[in-house]
């Protein structure tokens, strides 16, 4: 488990909102389980009924550096004729950089912070537990250098 | 989402958050490129922090809930997400070696005959206690002695082709709620069907599992009493013969007959006969199961072999005694079923998550 704290909120595309929740969540000695910090949309909650289908989610994994293309992420949803509900978490380590377009293709994308330096594996086992699919799908980011070049 | 691979690793695990880190960490470090397999974990309901292990290591994390729900059940929604042409399936307590999933994959490619490969058992690692190394070794000697394309499918880490598996029905989860012989069944079923099934006794794996006394006992009792009841001794013991309920009863039919032989024999003999008739009934037991203590000896040493002696005797009287329970329950209840509820639903059609047991 990650020394981190961890906040959840619904994410939010300025560059502002992303500092001012960061800043609150490295200052929070406590970490993430007792300080939820939900910004724009609430957080839906998905209690536990009988479903048809099973529940998706995606998980995108972004360590030190990291980022993610949103193609990358998009050819893991259902496409829009596929009247299937689909999560989607991306677990950052440090700031998340790049996430503009994703959250853009990505109604109600969620965004978890960990500290800089967060193993890409805590990132997973914290985004494991928020994630409420039966089906999930983890996927991981590229470093920036590589991305851009 | 249709993007295919060579290769889909599907792990079922239930409750097996003592061994899972090291069964994943072990398929990561194959020397297979990264991107050319995904790992499926199908998490069956467990309640000890599996699912957060595997999201560590898996691409995909399926979390089934309720009641357990068995490896035929969990293997088979983990080939429904499958990319792989290849499916292997990996139990949450197996280790493979580095080339192990590689070295099956090759067989696929050299072997256009074959459809499915297993490992064998590594009677030199794994769990270490004297009950576990009993059993693994049991479970290798039947599969050393039976290797070869028309084998037994091993389910402890077996690779099959996708298409194959789906033309086959699957794994048998209408009747197999727990784990057991399902792998033998479907193996059985690949065979009818013309397709080879390969057992090479030279890969191997460890089998993290802890066994001991009552875990054995109740293995082999569940084994035996399925065998007898669902598939039939027979049919299997001429198609499976490496399964460790004919390593365990091949030897007892003719033991106990020559056993009954004996002791009418020494009622003739005049007293004091007791300490007699006991050696001639012990070398009796042990001339009866000698490749079985021979095999032992060679792979554990002599010490070994005589201290799990009287084990072995037990485990053959518990396949026994279930034998002959699966017999008389097929032949008052017939063929093993699911509940009324899980039949009812299946009769209906009804579309659930998790969905309703299938029949083949």
């Amino acid at each position: 488990m990650s020394r981190a704290g961890v906040e959840e909120f619904a994410y939010d595309d300025s560059p502002s909102a992303v500092s001012v929740l960061s800043s609150a969540i490295f200052a929070h000695p406590r970490g993430w389980e007792h300080e939820r910090l939900v910004a724009g949309n609430a957080v839906v909650e998905h209690p536990a009924r009988p479903r048809r289908t099973p529940r998706r989610s995606v998980i995108v994994v972004l360590g030190d550096n990291h980022v993610v293309s949103a193609d990358l992420v998009t050819k893991r949803l259902p496409s829009d004729g596929d009247n299937e509900e689909v999560d989607v978490i991306v677990a950052c380590a440090g700031q998340p950089k790049n996430l503009g377009s994703l959250q853009r293709r990505v109604r109600d994308l969620q965004v978890l912070l960990a500290p800089a330096g967060t193993s890409t594996e805590d990132l997973r086992e914290l985004a494991m537990q928020r994630a409420p699919g039966d089906i999930v799908t983890l996927l991981s980011g590229s470093l920036a250098e590589l991305e851009n070049g | 989402m249709s993007e295919t691979l060579p290769l889909s690793v599907v792990v079922s695990a239930r409750d097996s958050g003592s061994t899972l880190r090291e069964a994943l960490v072990a398929i990561r470090a194959s020397r297979l490129p990264r991107d050319s397999y995904e790992i499926i974990v199908v998490d069956d309901a467990s309640s000890d922090g599996s699912v957060a292990i595997a999201a560590r290591y898996a691409d995909t994390v399926v979390k089934l809930t309720g009641r357990l729900c068995g490896p035929a059940y969990a293997r088979n929604r983990g080939v429904e997400l499958a990319r792989g042409q290849i499916v292997a399936f990996v139990d949450g307590d197996v280790v493979v070696r580095s080339d192990t999933l590689s070295r099956m994959l090759a067989t696929f490619g050299d072997r256009p005959d074959i459809a499915a490969v297993s490992a064998s058992h590594d009677e030199q690692s794994g769990s270490i206690n004297f009950v576990s190394r009993y059993w693994n070794v049991l479970l290798r000697f039947g599969e050393e002695r039976h290797a070869g394309d028309r084998a037994h499918f091993v389910p402890g880490c077996g690779m099959v082709r996708r298409q194959v598996f789906l033309a086959a029905g699957m794994y048998d989860e209408w009747r197999f709620p727990t784990g057991c012989l399902e792998s033998a069944e479907l193996g059985d079923r690949l065979r009818n069907t013309g397709h080879g099934v390969l057992l090479s006794s030279e890969l191997k794996v460890a089998h993290l599992k802890r066994w001991n006394l009552v875990s054995v006992c109740r293995e082999v009792w569940r084994r035996s009493r399925i065998l007898a009841r669902s598939l039939g001794y027979q049919r299997m013991s001429a198609t499976v013969p490496s399964e460790v309920v004919f390593s365990l009863t091949r030897t007892l039919t003719p033991a106990v007959a020559l056993l009954g032989t004996l002791s009418l024999a020494a009622a003739f003999v005049p007293p004091p006969q007791g300490v007699a008739k006991g050696g001639i009934v012990l070398a009796v037991l042990i001339l009866s199961n000698l490749s079985v203590h021979r095999f032992y000896a060679r792979t554990c040493g002599l010490a070994f072999a005589v201290a799990s002696a009287p084990l072995h005797l037990f485990a053959q009287t518990v396949a026994a005694v279930a034998l002959c329970t699966g017999w008389i329950l097929r032949d008052v209840l017939g063929d093993a079923t699911p509940d009324a509820t899980t039949q009812a639903y299946s009769e209906v059609g009804l579309e659930t998550w998790p969905p309703v047991r299938r029949r083949v």
